[in-house]
Parts: structure tokens; C-alpha cells; sequence
């Protein structure tokens, strides 16, 4: 088992448990107003983006150079 | 009684978080919403700045024959994938238990904020461990081409970034111990968090330029 094997295991259980943390979260917090909660609310949404973008690195669908 | 208002608020469908606040002091929710703002401007503010860093590196990029660069006949390497994909984990966690941190606060359980507090900051201090062991291998130079200006420069103002986060939390954590915030007061806290939201949103913006594109 390669290194660089472990670090996208790792990577991919970690986006997937990150990432439905963040939009289950997301979901908690939905009917909170105000700027504040409003800000969480998109930047909760942006790192859960982030957690798809990491889990499709993960699996190498995104950031393979030839 | 102030406690009680902002658990019956918290636990409310509707959570107006400006009229919880209202509820139990009208002078402190007036300055807590100047505050706030003041608070956003500094975050679009540093959100300019990485923008600018952003767009040059987008510029030098598109504007490059081949990427990455050649440099002495030789054309430069592509960074790490795997281990950055791992390292954003890290930094994402984070973001999850500092969100974990302040509800905690919140729901007036004191314990459980200082554990996520405590997980955040060690998080934090992982993902600066990843990114100092990648600027140790990485093969590029800082001088050596626009690619490897770039990725320090960028990756290193984020990194700062995160240092001082660090710092941030850690001062939050024992000005929260110490009593400064109490159950209805706690604006310190929110900031903290939407720094540190801001911090890991950034990191996906560069995750992505240096890494995925």
C-alpha cells in the first residue's frame, strides 16, 4: 500500500464525515436569521463544497495531471 | 433569566438571532450589531486581499506558454494531490468543531465547548504541521518561478492566517474560562468562528487553483 494510497483513504472517509457534519449543520442552523447566522450559513456551505472537492481528489476524478 | 431567554430562543424554529439578543440586553445587541459589522468589513477586507493574490496567480498562470513552468530546460511538478486532499480534511474538521465549539457555548454546556475548542485548535495546528512538512518537500523554490511565487506567497498568507486563528482561539478559549462571555454575551466567540469559517472557505478556493486545476 503506497503512501500517497493512505492519504486518499484518509481523505475520503474524512470528506465524507466532514461533509455531512457540515451540511447536517447546515440544516440545523437553516432557520437562524441574521447577518451572522446568514455568513455561517453560506460558509458552512462553501466548506462542504470543499469536502466534494476533496472527496473527488480522493477518488482521483479531479487533480490528475498527466 | 438571561440564560433561560436564550435557550427558549435557541431552541425556537425561528431563531432571530438579533431579537435574542434584544430580549436580554437592548444595549448590548445595539453594540453587538456594530460590532458584527465591523467584524464583516474586516473579513471582506481580507477577502480582498486574497483576491488580489488569487487573480495575479490566475493571470500568471493563463498567461504561461506551459504550466507548470519550465525552468532550465525542465518543466516544474505538479504539487501533491493526495496529501493536500488529506491536509484540507484537517483544516475542513476544523471548521466542523469549532461550529460544534460555539453551539456548545450556546446550550450553556461548558465542558463540551473547551473539547471542540480544544480539538479546533489542534486541528489547526495539524494542518500548519502538513504545510510546513509540504513546503519541506515540495520541490519548487519560492524564487525559482511564478508557480512556486505564487503557491508560497498565497499558501503562506493562508498559513498566517491560520496561525494567527490559532492564536485567536486559544486567547478565546481562556478568555472563555476566565468568564469574560457568559450565556447571552459572547461576541468574541462568534467572531472567532466566522474567522475561522472564513479561514478553511479560503483554503478551498487554493485547494482547488493549486491542486485540482
Amino acid at each position: 500500500m503506497t503512501e500517497a494510497l493512505v492519504e486518499r483513504g484518509v481523505a475520503f472517509v474524512g470528506a465524507i464525515l466532514v461533509g455531512v457534519t457540515a451540511v447536517v449543520q447546515l440544516k440545523n442552523d437553516w432557520a437562524a436569521r441574521g447577518l451572522d447566522a446568514d455568513v455561517t450559513k453560506l460558509l458552512l456551505g462553501l466548506m462542504a463544497f470543499g469536502c466534494i472537492l476533496a472527496l473527488l481528489a480522493a477518488l482521483r476524478i479531479l487533480g490528475v495531471h498527466a | 433569566m438571561a440564560a433561560a431567554a436564550v435557550q427558549v430562543a435557541v431552541h425556537d424554529g425561528h431563531d432571530d438571532v438579533a431579537a435574542r439578543y434584544r430580549d436580554v440586553d437592548p444595549v448590548y445587541a445595539e453594540t453587538r450589531s456594530i460590532r458584527l459589522v465591523g467584524f464583516m468589513l474586516f473579513l471582506i477586507s481580507d477577502c480582498i486581499l486574497f483576491s488580489a493574490f488569487i487573480f495575479a496567480y490566475i493571470y500568471l498562470r493563463t498567461s504561461a506558454p506551459t504550466w507548470p513552468p519550465i525552468v532550465d530546460g525542465h518543466q516544474l511538478p505538479w504539487f501533491d494531490t493526495s496529501f493536500a486532499a488529506m491536509n484540507s480534511i484537517v483544516l475542513f474538521g476544523s471548521g466542523v468543531t469549532m461550529h460544534f465549539a460555539l453551539e456548545n457555548w450556546k446550550h450553556l454546556n461548558k465542558q463540551k465547548f473547551n473539547r471542540w475548542l480544544i480539538a479546533t485548535i489542534v486541528l489547526g495546528l495539524g494542518f500548519l504541521l502538513g504545510q510546513a512538512h509540504e513546503y519541506s518537500v515540495v520541490n519548487i523554490t519560492w524564487a525559482g518561478s511564478t508557480m512556486g511565487a505564487s503557491f508560497f506567497t498565497l499558501t503562506g498568507l493562508h498559513g498566517f492566517h491560520v496561525f494567527v486563528g490559532v492564536c485567536y482561539l486559544t486567547i478565546l478559549g481562556i478568555q472563555a474560562n476566565r468568564g469574560v462571555y457568559t450565556g447571552s454575551k459572547y461576541f468574541g466567540l462568534t467572531a472567532g468562528t466566522l474567522y475561522w469559517h472564513f479561514v478553511d472557505v479560503i483554503w478551498v478556493a487554493l485547494f482547488f487553483l493549486f491542486y485540482l486545476w
